[in-house]
């Protein structure tokens, strides 16, 4: 009887499909990736048991920090610059094309408007480390700024929809001056962001 | 297999005609692969991949602005009152029809979940159903004051999906009654 032999395997595999499925995947990661833009602070949202997505685009975003300071944010680049536009006509900007620049790639931002060339002068990770003094907001009457930033940006783009973004400790004293200055502008309408919580909790 | 490319030696030294050596188009891709996977890692991490959510309210439009229709009053009786206030604490009242010097007021304090101001829908629900025949009935008034955080708010708007309360409104303290209750619970109105 013939000795049966054992042919000799190599230990090496054909990583070819390996390959495949791990340029696969990575491509589709890096496409659905979002990243997380910056924050002008840390806010903790409240849990909720809505289930409505937020929007992908057309949002006028307001944050409401822990501490009441009030930010403001567009989406859209370009509607970001009709509104510096419509900001520096109404305010006397004077502003040069390098701090239009900025003000297109700022997320979010939170101060008196006639601050804002100071604010977009300096560099990007100088910014980052300043607290900034949230939006001017007076309901009383006097000044209107964050009433003009609400219609400048509708006029901008009239799809645009309000999200606010507060801080679960956040007082209701700061978002009820918010509210008053959105219904001031007579939107009744807005959307708090939330995250997911199940219904038996 | 995937194996390097180590060139022959030795063997075919003595020849005399250079032969092209036929080179294998095997290449290693382990390389490669860890490098993918790695990617891989990274992306995955960077992914916010639950989106949050985001729960619509509705104001009612300051009064100033149309012209005031004359609806009939609402009936006290179908509604509960709450107010929303400091150490994450709820108050509620039911005020009555008709309030006169004899007029007694119950005023309760419950904390947020399904043990507190759950359990007070609900049984004003009952309560409506009761008086009037229809639990949707029932108008939920909700008053945040000054010092309540947002989500308490957003906990009792949360209440009002969770309990099928369909009518609901969130107001400003203006009361009367409102102004009494902020005195007792020793907290601004404003």
């Amino acid at each position: 009887m013939p000795k049966v032999k054992v042919p000799r395997k190599s230990t090496a595999i054909d990583m070819t499909a390996m390959c495949d499925v791990a340029f696969l995947l990575l491509t589709f990661f890096i496409l659905t990736t979002k990243f997380r833009p910056q924050e002008a602070v840390q806010i903790d949202i409240p849990p909720s048991t809505s289930q409505i997505p937020i929007p992908d685009k057309d949002i006028m975003m307001f944050q409401i920090a822990p501490d009441g300071r009030l930010f403001f944010g567009l989406d859209d680049q370009n509607t970001r610059l009709a509104l510096l536009d419509a900001l520096s006509t109404n305010y006397q900007l004077a502003l040069s094309e390098k701090q239009k620049q900025a003000f297109k790639l700022l997320e979010i931002w939170g101060m008196d408007i006639r601050e804002l060339p100071a604010f977009l002068d300096k560099e990007p990770n100088e910014r980052a480390a300043i607290q900034q003094p949230g939006l001017k907001i007076d309901t009383t009457g006097g000044e209107t700024q964050v009433e003009d930033l609400i219609l400048f940006s509708r006029r901008a783009n009239n799809n645009l929809r309000i999200a606010i973004k507060g801080d679960k400790t956040t007082e209701y004293k700061s978002f009820d001056k918010l509210i008053q200055a959105l219904q001031n502008r007579k939107v009744n309408k807005f959307n708090i962001i939330t995250s997911a919580r199940s219904k038996q909790e | 297999m995937a194996e390097m490319n180590v060139p022959e030696s030795g063997a075919k030294k003595g020849h005399k005609k250079a032969r092209s050596k036929k080179m294998s188009t095997r290449v290693d891709l382990t390389a490669m692969v860890d490098l993918g996977f790695l990617l891989i890692t990274f992306f995955m991490l960077a992914t916010t991949f639950n989106k949050p959510k985001t729960m619509e309210v509705n104001k009612p439009a300051k009064e100033e602005d149309e012209k005031k229709e004359e609806e009939p009053p609402i009936k006290m009786s179908k509604t509960l009152t709450i107010m929303l206030g400091s150490n994450d604490k709820a108050y509620w009242y039911v005020s009555p029809d008709e309030i006169d010097a004899n007029t007694q007021l119950t005023l309760d304090s419950v904390d947020y979940g399904s043990t507190g101001i759950r359990k007070v829908i609900k049984q004003r629900q009952d309560e409506v159903q009761a008086q009037w025949g229809n639990r949707e009935d029932l108008f939920v008034m909700i008053k945040p004051l000054p010092k309540s955080k947002l989500k308490n708010t957003v906990d009792i708007l949360d209440e009002m999906t969770i309990n099928n309360v369909k009518r609901y409104a969130i107001l400003e303290p203006n009361d009367p009654i409102d102004s009494l209750v902020a005195i007792k619970i020793n907290q601004s109105r404003k």
